[in-house]
């Protein structure tokens, strides 16, 4: 008994989760997303992750031994960062990029700000941009090294951003260019389980996603098609950024109220970046914004405590009034009640709708012009010889009095768009172009260009609006499918459902996909009779 | 209403230790020390000197004033002194000591009852002043204050409380199996001062058999105003404010009384023990306590007399393991860490609590900066912002902390602290900061 008792102020009992424990988990969650990295990129891949956490970690290690501060690098977060930014980055990273990386994050970011929950912006991301601005082209070599088709640097997201087609389904999964972490499936998997843990708030998350999705259907240009927005969810960062650094407890607000104006704000940033700016991983820099509005956020909406609400303070009244005293109520007017959260979110509100509408009138321009390069571009591409192209003025009367109606009897539902005559340099035809549109896609209209050179030779087609089923209807837009039309002198196509293609006039249909396929026939078709019958026809 | 109150933690209960213990009496044998404070509000005045001899259940300090409390000895024997003693809140008070005679002859046998039906209200509540009766959940607050409000017929609610949340602590449960009839009746004396009020017994719903017991003496005494409640178990569910937001419904600041949201709430102790005054004239002298903790060979709940000196009752219910690291004086939620166990046993003791290990310290190598993870925020019953508070605290932002934060409104329940992954001492930084903002106000007050 003679013995000393510790003495210490109550409470006198802890949970047992710790900061260590929480960063593991954390860390854990992210596992599914390398592991799946490494699989489909490549080992260059682990090596990446490895320099980048042993670096953010030795940082952090050589940091406290300098500073004499406690151990601070124990307590795991050096390794999230470490993790995170060696999941944005690309496979093809030189090793010095996530090391680099790592240093600036930890020791710029963090600890030259107090460390673990001083800092203001999120390291890991606020590393990404400071490689994507000093080293930008070795961070956005996303080129196939190991691949079959080792032509391809593109993303999904910038090939969508093209305009071309591309194939959710493997963004989803990750097996496509692009960052180490890219996989849809194995970051969702992991940030949903942190959200079930209660580990990450699902006020930011989902507000994000939500806030993106919105922007995206709004404006994207296409409506609220799920397919194009889940493609513009899955690529770019989207997922891993509302999950994994959206999340960030230091750089988030603290109030959910505030959480849920954050996560849009990112939402809505990224997808207004991700339209009209012009990065193709510019999801970084939404979060990075919005993290400075953080302490903003904080200031302004500090949630009262339960017995200071409105509810709880109108249920006293209603007591009071029923005959019972109550001593201690505070005579507020309605005004002096709410404001402060109000007003803060009503002048965010408008300073994010003004910044929103003026950034839309000032790229919408840039919008239309980018619709017409991409059109122009379409019809270079099945129309190499010409330099330039001229309107005919019968063609544009035919379409001002024709266009708005079903094309021919046979075609399905075609509509002609445009059509133009090729001029080569010495201003000779060239070949003539199609813009048609069918609206019996399995989703939706389906958009393309047909191209005849002068001897009625088929040059190709290309799309200009294609979102049909992912690894299916989408796979019009591979070469295996297009190439067909490539090279055949005829004025029309036939579909052939069972294969077997050996005619110039035959096009196998894509399995599984005979809808498509018979609507983009019909649109050659359409497009082919076109300028037999209107555009010659009428020389 | 709506059953539950917002945020809470569930800290392992640990009552498997004694859960199933049934009461038994401990009477020491060594001297018994009466601090004339047990209670908040005023000392009580010593109404005894030196030599004087005394019986159990005898008035040995008196009321100072309204706020305050009878003092009633629990032994026989003589009075040894009237001097400063060390007491449970580790400060040296003015206590009465006295010398034990190991005969508990009592001043009255307190069984016969008395017509309980014909007494005026102003009947019972002298009984319950003049018994010393004080809050025995909590802080001890004069029970006789508590139960005159300004305004009677406004009371809708008379919450009988045997949540009993803190962990480890099992006396209560043990009291409302045994006793559930005297509860009762004890419940339908303090509804005889509010008539407008309903009773509600709320028990938190990991004591099934506390439950069984106290819903049979309900049915039994026919009272349609009296009804039992479990709740979801969850810790502060005992606290005053969580039982009326989760029976009545209302939130209300700290300012404020229950009686100004129409409640009453008293402990199943504490009604007990208006039953006994009330019905017997017996005071306040001895009520039940848990001895639990790993460090203790012996659990158990006991029938505790006032003045009994911890180490006596430790020593004699089997002793302690060399492991004991820390005692406390309650539950490890609220409860106050011992510097010795030569202090006596007061009316607001519920358990000592003997630990084998020390989460604190070990807390306190896991140590790290806030993490703004947000769990503090999430269990806080008040809706406080315990980050938040506890930086305004740190930069000593006293107006920030008091009137944007509501740090004021703190009922120091622990629940953050527990929750904190950083191990922040959260709680502890309120209790400072409170008592500093307090102080800073009397001076104030003072100076004018
Ligand atoms: S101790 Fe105070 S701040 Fe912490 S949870 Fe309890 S009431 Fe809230
Ligand atoms: S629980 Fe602890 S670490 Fe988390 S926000 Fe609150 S104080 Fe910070």
């Amino acid at each position: 008994m003679e013995k000393l008792l510790n003495i210490s102020s109550g409470p006198h009992v802890r949970d047992r989760w710790s900061t260590r424990f929480i960063m593991l988990i954390v860390s854990a969650s992210l596992m599914p997303a390398a592991v799946l990295g490494i699989a489909f990129h490549g080992i260059h891949s682990l090596f990446v992750i490895l320099a980048s956490v042993a670096s953010a970690v030795g940082t952090e290690f050589i940091f406290d031994k300098i500073t004499h501060r406690p151990d601070t690098w124990k307590d795991g977060s050096a390794i999230v960062t470490g993790l995170l930014l060696a999941l944005t980055l690309s496979p093809n990273s030189k090793l010095y990029l996530p090391i680099l990386g790592s240093v600036f994050a930890i020791l710029v970011v963090k600890c030259f700000f107090g460390g673990l929950g001083r800092n203001f912006l999120n390291p890991a991301l606020a590393a990404r941009c400071f490689l994507l601005i000093s080293f930008g082209s070795d961070m956005t070599d996303f080129s196939v090294k190991n691949g079959v088709d080792a032509v391809s640097s593109a993303t999904p997201t910038a090939d969508l951003l093209a305009g071309k087609a591309v194939n959710v389904t493997r963004m989803f999964l990750g097996n496509t260019n692009g960052i180490i972490g890219t996989s849809v499936i194995a970051l969702l998997i992991g940030g949903l389980f942190l959200w079930a843990m209660d580990i990450i708030h699902g006020q930011i998350c989902f507000s994000v996603l939500i806030g993106f999705a919105l922007f995206v259907g709004l404006f994207g240009g296409q409506g609220f098609d799920p397919r194009f927005i889940l493609a513009h969810i899955c690529g770019g960062g989207v997922v891993m950024g509302a999950f994994f650094m959206a999340t960030d407890y230091t750089t988030s607000p603290v109030s959910k109220l505030g959480q849920l104006i954050y996560g849009i704000l990112i939402g809505v940033l990224g997808g207004l970046f991700r339209l009209f700016g012009s990065a193709a991983d510019s999801f970084s820099y939404s979060i990075i914004i919005a993290n400075l509005f953080t302490p903003l956020i904080d200031m302004y909406i500090i949630p009262k405590p339960f017995a200071y609400r409105r509810k709880a303070i109108e249920a006293r009244q209603a007591l009071a009034e029923a005959g019972i005293e109550s001593r201690t109520e505070e005579k507020k007017t309605f005004l002096g009640r709410i404001p402060k959260p109000v007003i803060a979110l009503a002048v965010i509100t408008l300073v994010s709708g003004l910044a929103l509408s003026g950034v839309y009138t000032m790229t919408k321009d840039t919008i239309d012009e980018q619709k017409r390069i991409a059109k122009a571009m379409s019809y270079k591409a099945v129309c190499p010889g010409a330099e330039e192209f001229e309107f005919p003025g019968e063609v544009e009367a035919w379409i001002t009095e024709n266009g708005g109606a079903v094309y021919g009897t046979d075609f399905g539902r075609c509509y002609i768009n445009e059509a133009v005559i090729g001029k080569d340099a010495a201003g000779d035809t060239a070949g003539y172009v199609v813009s048609v549109t069918t609206a019996d896609g399995n989703d939706g209209n389906i958009s393309l260009s047909v191209g005849v050179d002068e001897d009625g030779v088929v040059n190709g087609i290309a799309f200009t609006e294609l979102n049909e089923t992912p690894g299916m209807g989408m796979l019009c837009g591979e070469p295996a499918f297009m190439g067909q039309f490539e090279g055949a002198a005829v004025d029309r196509f036939e579909l052939l459902k069972g294969g077997g293609a050996d005619e110039e006039y035959e096009i196998d249909a894509i399995s599984g996909s005979t809808v498509t396929s018979s609507a983009v026939v019909n649109a050659v078709n359409a497009g082919l009779d076109f300028i037999n019958n209107v555009m010659k026809g009428g020389e | 209403m709506n059953g539950s109150f917002r945020g809470g933690v569930h800290p392992p209960d640990m009552k498997s230790l004694s859960r199933d213990l049934p009461l038994q009496e401990f009477l020491a044998k060594g001297d018994m020390v009466f601090p004339l404070s047990q209670h908040i509000g005023k000392p009580a005045k010593a109404v005894v000197k030196k030599n004087d001899p005394v019986l159990a259940g005898q008035l040995i300090a008196e009321a100072d004033g309204f706020v305050s409390a009878n003092v009633y000895s629990s032994c026989s024997g003589k009075v040894k002194a009237v001097e400063k003693h060390r007491t449970i809140s580790g400060q040296m008070l003015e206590c009465i000591i006295i010398e034990n005679d190991g005969e508990y002859t009592q001043a009255d046998t307190y069984d016969t009852r008395r017509d309980v039906d014909g007494m005026t209200v102003e009947e019972i509540t002298a009984a319950v002043k003049d018994a010393g009766i004080v809050g025995l959940g909590g802080a001890g607050f004069p029970t006789h204050v508590k139960l005159m409000p300004k305004d009677s017929a406004a009371i809708r609610y008379v919450i009988v409380n045997g949540a009993e949340c803190e962990p480890y602590i099992t006396c209560n449960d043990q009291l409302m199996r045994s006793n559930a009839d005297e509860i009762v009746e004890g419940t339908a004396i303090v509804l005889e001062l509010f008539p407008n009020a309903e009773a509600v017994i709320a028990i938190e719903d990991n004591k099934p058999e506390a439950v069984a017991a106290m819903q049979q003496a309900v049915t039994k005494a026919r009272n349609a105003r009296i009804s039992v409640r479990a709740l979801h178990t969850k810790y502060p569910q005992g606290g005053e404010r969580s039982l009326i937001t989760a029976i009545a419904g209302i939130d209300f600041p700290v300012a404020s009384l229950p009686a100004d949201v129409g409640c009453i709430v008293d402990n199943v102790g504490t009604v007990y023990a208006i039953q006994r005054a009330v019905v017997y004239g017996e005071p306040l002298f001895k009520h039940v306590m848990t001895l639990t903790g790993e460090a203790v060979s012996h659990p158990g709940n006991y029938i505790i007399r006032d003045g009994t000196c911890v180490a006596e009752l430790v020593e004699a219910s089997g002793g302690v393991s060399d492991q004991l690291k820390k005692v406390l004086a309650g539950g490890p939620m609220m409860g106050f860490a011992l510097t010795s166990l030569d202090v006596p046993v007061v009316k607001t003791t519920n358990a000592i609590t003997m630990l084998a290990a020390d989460p604190v310290e070990e807390a306190e190598k896991e140590m790290t900066a806030c993490l703004h993870c947000g769990r503090c925020t999430t269990v806080c019953p008040q809706g406080l912002l315990p980050q938040m508070m506890a930086d305004a605290s740190e930069i000593n932002d006293l107006d920030r902390y008091e009137n944007k934060l509501y740090g004021l409104d703190c009922i120091a329940c622990g629940s953050c602290t527990y929750i904190c992954p950083a191990k922040r001492p959260l709680t502890q930084i309120f209790k400072q900061t409170k008592a500093e903002i307090l102080a800073i106000k009397r001076a104030a007050a003072g100076g004018k």
